[in-house]
C-alpha cells in the first residue's frame, strides 16, 4: 500500500511565522554524497575483503564513473564478468584487498578487466534499514 | 549544424550495464507479455535471431545458441535513458530528445567555438560510454536529415568507428550512394516501394529528384526530405512532433481472461491510461473504440469490437470507464478466452475549442487534474478509479525480467568484496 502524506491546514490566519523569510531548502544527502548524478550508480558491498578501510559486508557504495582513477583509489571493476570492489595499484596493475587474509590479484593480459567507477563514498547502516531489508 | 546521438541496440545495451558477464554476448529483449522480440543486439542478429518475430517460434533456438532472452525492463531503460540524455546535453547549448535512445543537438549558435566537430563527436561518444556504460554513435550534418544520414554511416559503414561528420559534398555523395532509400529518415516501406518502382533504389538517387516533382507524386514532407538531403534546412525539431489524432491503450494479457469481472477491470485500466494520455496532450475524444479478442493463434478467432460515439467530447477517466464497462459487460462472452484487450480514443479535438452542450452540464476538470498530479508525483496508479481493480491476473507477464538496479533499493547491484 502506498501512503501519501499530505499536510493538513486548518485555514487559521494569524501572525506570519517570523522564520518565513529565513527559510532555505532542507539539507539534501544527495547533494552531499553524489557529485555527478548522471554518472553515478549505487551498489552494495558483499564480503569482508575491504574491512580495513571501513567497507563492511552490506555497506552501500556510491560509485562515480565521471572522476578519473588515481593510484590507490577504491574502485568497482568488472573483473572477468563480475563487479568487484578493490583498491587499485595502477603502477603495478594490482587489485589490492584491505584485509590481511586476502591476497592481491595481478591483472593479466587475458583477464577481462575494466574500471567501472570510483567508490567516492560508502555508507554504513548501524541499524538495519527497513527499505533495504525489504519490509 | 546538427548532431544525432543514439544508442546502439539500446534495450540490449541497457541490460548489459549492470551485468558485465553479459557484455559481448547475444541478447534479445521481448515485448510486453514476452510475446515478440522487440530488440536484438548485433551478436544476436549475427546468429540469425532478428527483430519482430514471435518469441515462441525461436525460443528453443535461442536456448541452443546461448542467446539471452529478457522481458522489457522499462524501469531500468527509463532511468538509464535519463542519465544518457543528461550526459549528451552537456555537449551543446540546445538539445531535443527525440526518443528513449535518440537525441538531437544543435550547434547553430556555438559551432564556430568548437574547433573540430569530428573530435567533439568522439568526445560525446567517449563521455557517454565512460559515464553510463552505454555505446552510442554520433552523426553530424547540416540538416536534421543529414545528421540522421551521418549517424547511419557512423553505425553501419566501415571505417567510421561510431562517429561521422559530413563536411564535404564528396563524402555526402559516397554515403548516400551506399544507403537504401528506406534507410532515409521519413521514408517508410510503402513510399520506398513506390520509389523503387520508379527506379529510385538508393538515397543518392532520391536526393537528385526534382523537389517539385516529389511534392506532386508524394507529399510536401517527402519534398522536405529531398531538400534536406541536399543540405537545405527545412525541418525544425519544434514541428517534429505533432499531437496524436488517435490514442490507443492496448495490450495482450499474461493469463487469459475468462470471467466478466476481470475483463471489465482490464478495459477500465486501458480506458484510464488512454484518458490520461489524452489529457496530457490537451485533447478530448468524441468516440471510443472498445475491443477484446482471443489470440490469432487460437483455433477459432473470436472477440468483439465496438465503436461508441460520446454525446460530447470528453477526456474524463470516470466517464470513459463508465462507457467501457457498460459496453464490455454487454458484449462479454463466457466462452471466449480473451487475450488482447484495448481502448482507442478517436476523433480527438483540442480541449480549448470544445463546444458545450445544452443538455450535458460542463465537466469539472479539477478532479482529473488532481488525479494526474498525484500520479505524476507519487508514481503511476497512486490514485485510480476502483473499477480498474486492485491487482488483476491480466497484468503483464514478465517472466524473464532483470532487477530494477537503479530505481529499487532492494535491486541495487551487488559488488563482491571477497
Amino acid at each position: 500500500m502506498n501512503v501519501i502524506p499530505i499536510l493538513a491546514s486548518a485555514g487559521i490566519t494569524g501572525f506570519e511565522s517570523p522564520a518565513a523569510e529565513y527559510r532555505q531548502l532542507p539539507l539534501s544527502l544527495d547533494e552531499l554524497l553524489i557529485e555527478h548524478p548522471s554518472a553515478t550508480f549505487i551498489g552494495q558491498a558483499s564480503g569482508d575483503s575491504m574491512e580495513k578501510i571501513g567497507i563492511f559486508d552490506k555497506d552501500i557504495l556510491i560509485v562515480d564513473r565521471h572522476v578519473s582513477v588515481e593510484n590507490h583509489d577504491v574502485i568497482v571493476a568488472n573483473y572477468n564478468g563480475s563487479f568487484v570492489c578493490k583498491l587499485i595499484d595502477t603502477k603495478r596493475r594490482l587489485l589490492l584487498s584491505a584485509n590481511d587474509s586476502h591476497n592481491s590479484v595481478l591483472i593479466q593480459e587475458h583477464d577481462n578487466f575494466s574500471v567501472e567507477g570510483v567508490v567516492i563514498r560508502s555508507i554504513r547502516c548501524h541499524r538495519q534499514s527497513p527499505i533495504l531489508a525489504g519490509d | 549544424m546538427y548532431a544525432l546521438v543514439d544508442a546502439n541496440s539500446f534495450y540490449c545495451s541497457a541490460e548489459q550495464v549492470f551485468r558485465p558477464e553479459w557484455r559481448g554476448r547475444p541478447i534479445v529483449v521481448l515485448s510486453n507479455n514476452d510475446g515478440c522480440i522487440v530488440a536484438a543486439n548485433r551478436q544476436a542478429k549475427a546468429l540469425g535471431i532478428g527483430k519482430f518475430g514471435p518469441f515462441f517460434e525461436v525460443k528453443d533456438l535461442c536456448q541452443k545458441l546461448g542467446v539471452i532472452a529478457l522481458s522489457s525492463n522499462y524501469e531500468l531503460y527509463g532511468s538509464l535513458s535519463n542519465s544518457m540524455m543528461e550526459v549528451i546535453g552537456r555537449f551543446a547549448p540546445e538539445q531535443h530528445i527525440y526518443s528513449i535512445d535518440e537525441s538531437f543537438l544543435s550547434f547553430k549558435q556555438s559551432y564556430p567555438a568548437i574547433p573540430c566537430l569530428l573530435t567533439h563527436a568522439a568526445h560525446i561518444r567517449r563521455a557517454v560510454w565512460k559515464e553510463t556504460r552505454l555505446p552510442v554513435c554520433v552523426g553530424i550534418g547540416e540538416t536534421l536529415t543529414l545528421a540522421k544520414v551521418a549517424n547511419h554511416a557512423a553505425k553501419k559503414l566501415n571505417g567510421y568507428n561510431g562517429v561521422c561528420y559530413i563536411n564535404s559534398a564528396q563524402q555526402r555523395h559516397n554515403i548516400l550512394a551506399s544507403m537504401q532509400v528506406t534507410d532515409v529518415w521519413g521514408i517508410g516501406s510503402r513510399i520506398g516501394k513506390k520509389l523503387r518502382q520508379m527506379g529510385i533504389h538508393n538515397a543518392l538517387a532520391l536526393s537528385k529528384l526534382q523537389p517539385g516533382l516529389v511534392r506532386k507524386s508524394f507529399s510536401i514532407e517527402i519534398e522536405r526530405t529531398v531538400r534536406e538531403l541536399n543540405g537545405e534546412q527545412c525541418k525544425g525539431w519544434d514541428s517534429a512532433r505533432a499531437d496524436k489524432q488517435q490514442i490507443f491503450s492496448t495490450r495482450s494479457v499474461g493469463e487469459r481472461i475468462t470471467d466478466k469481472e476481470s475483463l471489465l477491470q482490464a478495459l477500465s485500466k486501458h480506458a484510464a491510461i488512454a484518458a490520461a494520455k489524452a489529457r496530457k496532450q490537451g485533447s478530448a475524444a468524441s468516440s471510443l473504440l472498445i475491443f477484446a479478442k482471443n489470440s490469432p493463434y487460437d483455433e477459432q478467432p473470436n472477440g468483439f469490437k465496438y465503436h461508441y460515439r460520446c454525446a460530447s467530447p470528453t477526456n474524463d477517466s470516470c466517464e470513459l470507464i463508465g462507457h467501457a464497462t457498460r459496453i464490455g459487460s454487454q458484449l462479454f462472452n463466457p466462452n471466449t478466452r480473451y487475450y488482447k484487450i484495448g481502448i482507442g480514443l478517436l476523433d480527438l479535438s483540442p480541449v480549448q475549442h470544445l463546444q458545450g452542450d445544452l443538455f450535458t452540464p460542463p465537466k469539472d476538470p479539477a478532479l482529473m487534474q488532481v488525479c494526474d498530479n498525484l500520479n505524476q508525483r507519487y508514481g503511476t496508479d497512486s490514485m485510480f478509479v476502483a473499477a480498474q481493480g486492485i491487482s488483476g491476473k491480466w497484468h503483464m507477464r514478465r517472466d524473464l525480467l532483470t532487477p530494477q538496479y537503479t530505481t529499487c533499493w532492494q535491486d541495487i547491484p551487488q559488488v563482491s568484496c571477497r
